[in-house]
């Protein structure tokens, strides 16, 4: 298999939070599947406990789930975690909640028993205040995008982020990253990474 | 708050404002006061533009006391979009003042013996009316900053705009915010066409010299409102997600999981919503230093609301609420939040219902008249209905009569009015307050808490296909009683989820007015409420043929999931037997 090219971010640790927005759209990450949400969360995600009570409303494949033991990840799944949420609506999609009845047209069943692919991509969405709970650890860890996601990002980053992004580099080596923009191809896939210039110390 | 204030509109010489003892409407506040007053004043049948038709507006049983979360208000009528009763309900300065001046609501009825329009001053001193044609067809800013040079800052405004003015069926009635803003509005079911109806553009409040609300008993009402404090904001929802994005957090979770209905209703996601999510808004509006957390009315300490500035860093309105993101975004397939947020400003400058306008907008561009994604259409649209051209007097009047002007079937109304912003094929269960709700289509109308706090009717099993019936039901019932407290419904994520802060608001309640209220209690109050409503509609003509969602939704499979609203119209017959 080929390396992917991987760029890493090295900002102020208030910075981190310009890329939480990414996280709302969906990320890549290559990890081991075959697991069930809550293992998933556990070791992939390395959340703990008290994380994983926060997030409120998990959905997988665009359903809502209940039970976090049972669903499994598998190649190619999408993970989408939220806190919990207002309104009726959000108490509804909350997992295994008083009022789950109302959505069970859209409730996840999980139909396999297990999974034979040990490893693949899944895609991660992390909403509202997931976002700084998960994010940094996300981010450090690593997520692929598609170049032109990542540009198109990038391109909306402020002045101010700029000063206070301390370090850039692709493949391990320092790069401009206006050269890199140039350089790079609509349908590549990059790893992202990023990391605060506190954690790195 | 001992007395209602009544303006008869017809009488001799113009307008008279009598102050009339509560009578039999005491013990009544917020939606309790405005659907009594409708039940048994106003004749079912009676146009609703007409003489016999009366606009209510009721502050909340906790409104002026120094309870938190208390600043609600209630405006009642016989809806001209609906049909059947109204109650609408607004945040803003209003509820406070007018329940600090004394008065459990203001009662406008009687016919206008001329064209004049009016103003009507209220302040400790009594009770000023006076003809002043220089508002005709003021915007909602414009005659507020009117108001303000006129009275001073002091003072809050309860208005319409144009719609009002033109008694468009989705006109509103406005409120000024703590910033003297019209970003507040009741917003559903033409309210403010009925307000136009008797002539009265604007009712200004001015309390000072009043004082706040004495409880009976002091030590425990503070001690009940700590509590209630200190539940909401130790509360993930009421303490958390929504101070920090407000109710627009919904539209990421909603399109994750296939339930925003996009297209006018064609399909559960939209590609746009990231662009247009609460998470994005909160980070744009705090990079053009605008607030994300800011309260609707002083004493709310859930904050949901906030500040939009524009590119400039200007303000341009307040944050918009989800519903109107929906209904102005993915609804029309915009994804252009400043665009929205222009959107937002103009249904409040007009005096329109912003999730009526929005689905009305979405029918007109299924019509042809625009393609989805048009933002500039859609504001131009919005500018029509402001200026009342024969295209805008259209639009104005909703979702229904525009899809019936424009020859469109798929148009997403029950009981005439536009459904919001969650789809009902995809979330059942809202789909049955929609169809039942005596309203119409209405997210709020089952909204708060239910069975397991309150045991209405026993302990619901919420696994057995008719539990969404029964949890419809016991919504609805917890929901108008909350409506009629003058508490802000989003006290209800706290109330659901702890036991303890729904005793604090009973304790609150007790306090205040001397009361031993229990659960029973707040469940009988909501009976009340809906079987009154549900009585006058019926009255009025609705049948259990009106409690149905429009027919396709039983048969175009809604993406990604290919769901069907598959409640059985018998079940949804079974809604109100208790």
């Amino acid at each position: 298999m080929l390396a992917i090219p991987h760029l890493d971010f090295i900002v102020a640790k208030p910075l981190l939070s310009e890329f939480f927005l990414l996280l709302q759209q969906g990320v890549l990450i290559r990890c081991r599947v075959s697991c069930s949400v809550a293992a998933f969360l556990r070791e992939e995600l390395r959340a703990g406990e008290d994380t994983i009570a926060k997030i409120q409303s998990i959905f997988l494949d665009g359903k809502a789930v209940d039970d976090i033991e049972t669903a499994l990840i598998k190649d190619g799944s999408v993970l989408a975690l939220s806190a919990a949420m207002p309104g009726l609506v959000g108490a509804t999609l909350r997992r295994g909640g008083a009022y789950s009845s109302f959505r069970n047209a859209i409730t996840y069943h999980e139909k396999a028993e297990t999974c034979s692919v040990k490893e693949g991509y899944v895609r991660i969405k992390i909403f509202n205040l997931l976002m700084a709970e998960m994010g940094p650890c996300l981010l450090q860890r690593g997520v692929s995008l598609k170049a032109e996601d990542l540009l198109s990002f990038m391109a909306g980053l402020s002045q101010d982020f700029w000063k206070g992004c301390r370090r850039t580099e692709f493949d391990n080596k320092p790069v401009d990253l206006r050269i890199l923009q140039n350089s790079l191809t609509a349908g590549d896939e990059i790893l992202l990474s990023v990391s605060s210039a506190q954690a790195e110390a | 708050m001992d007395k209602i204030l009544r303006i008869d509109v017809g009488a001799k010489g113009g307008p008279k404002a009598t102050a009339v003892p509560v009578g039999d409407y005491a013990g009544l506040g917020g939606r309790a006061m405005t659907s009594a007053i409708i039940s048994k004043e106003v004749p079912p049948l009676c146009h609703p533009l007409g003489a016999d038709n009366k606009l209510v507006i009721a502050p909340g049983l906790l409104s002026g006391t120094a309870s938190a979360m208390s600043g609600r208000i209630s405006v009642g009528c016989k809806s001209p979009l609906t049909g059947g009763i109204k109650e609408a309900n607004s945040g803003g300065q209003a509820s406070q003042v007018l329940a600090r001046l004394g008065y459990s609501a203001i009662v406008l009825e009687g016919k206008p013996k001329s064209d004049d329009l009016y103003k009507v001053f209220v302040n400790k001193d009594g009770v000023r009316i006076s003809a002043d044609n220089s508002l005709r067809m003021l915007t909602n800013y414009d005659l507020v900053a009117k108001m303000k040079a006129e009275y001073g800052e002091k003072m809050c405004c309860i208005s319409i705009g144009p719609a009002g003015e033109m008694k468009m069926g989705a006109a509103t009635v406005a409120f000024t915010d703590m910033e003297l803003r019209p970003t507040r509005h009741a917003g559903r079911g033409g309210v403010g066409a009925v307000m136009g109806a008797k002539n009265i553009k604007v009712i200004v409040l001015d309390d000072t010299g009043m004082a706040m609300r004495p409880p009976k008993d002091p030590e425990k009402f503070k001690d009940a409102n700590k509590r209630f404090v200190d539940g909401l904001k130790k509360h993930p929802v009421t303490g958390q997600g929504l101070p920090a994005y407000g109710t627009n957090v919904l539209t990421n979770i909603l399109n994750e999981v296939g339930g925003y209905p996009t297209y006018n209703f064609k399909q559960g996601r939209f590609d746009g919503a990231a662009a247009i999510s609460g998470e994005t808004l909160a980070e744009t509006e705090k990079k053009r230093g605008a607030n994300p957390t800011h309260g609707c009315h002083r004493g709310c300490v859930i904050q949901c609301s906030g500040t939009y500035n524009d590119k400039d860093g200007h303000f341009l309105t307040k944050q918009p609420e989800y519903e109107t993101v929906w209904a102005h975004g993915g609804n029309c397939g915009i994804s252009d939040m400043d665009k929205i947020a222009m959107m937002d400003f103009l249904d409040d400058n007009y005096g329109i219902d912003t999730i009526e306008m929005g689905a009305t907008i979405a029918v007109a561009m299924e019509a042809g008249l625009a393609k989805f994604g048009d933002a500039d259409a859609a504001i131009s649209f919005i500018h029509e209905v402001g200026k009342g051209t024969d295209l805008g007097r259209i639009l104005g009047n909703g979702a229904a009569l525009t899809g019936k002007a424009f020859g469109v079937e798929r148009v997403p109304v029950v009981k005439g009015q536009a459904m919001p912003a969650y789809d009902p094929r995809a979330v059942q269960g809202i789909g049955v307050t929609y169809a039942t709700s005596p309203m119409g289509a209405d997210h709020t109308a089952g909204y708060a808490v239910t069975a397991n706090v309150l045991k209405v009717g026993g302990d619901v099993n919420a696994l057995k296909p008719e539990g969404q019936v029964e949890l419809s039901r016991n919504l609805q019932i917890a929901t108008a009683a909350i409506d009629s407290t003058g508490m802000c419904l989003f006290i209800a994520f706290a109330v659901l989820d702890q036991p303890d802060t729904f005793q604090a608001l009973l304790d609150l309640l007790n306090a205040f007015y001397g009361l031993n209220l229990t659960g029973d209690g707040v469940t009988d109050l909501g009976k009340m409420v809906l079987k009154m409503e549900r009585d006058f509609n019926k009255a009025a003509g609705f049948t259990p043929q009106h409690d149905r969602l429009p027919s396709y939704f039983k048969t175009e499979k809604f993406a990604p999931h290919n769901v069907t609203f598959e409640v059985k119209d018998e079940d949804l017959d079974k809604v109100f037997n208790w």
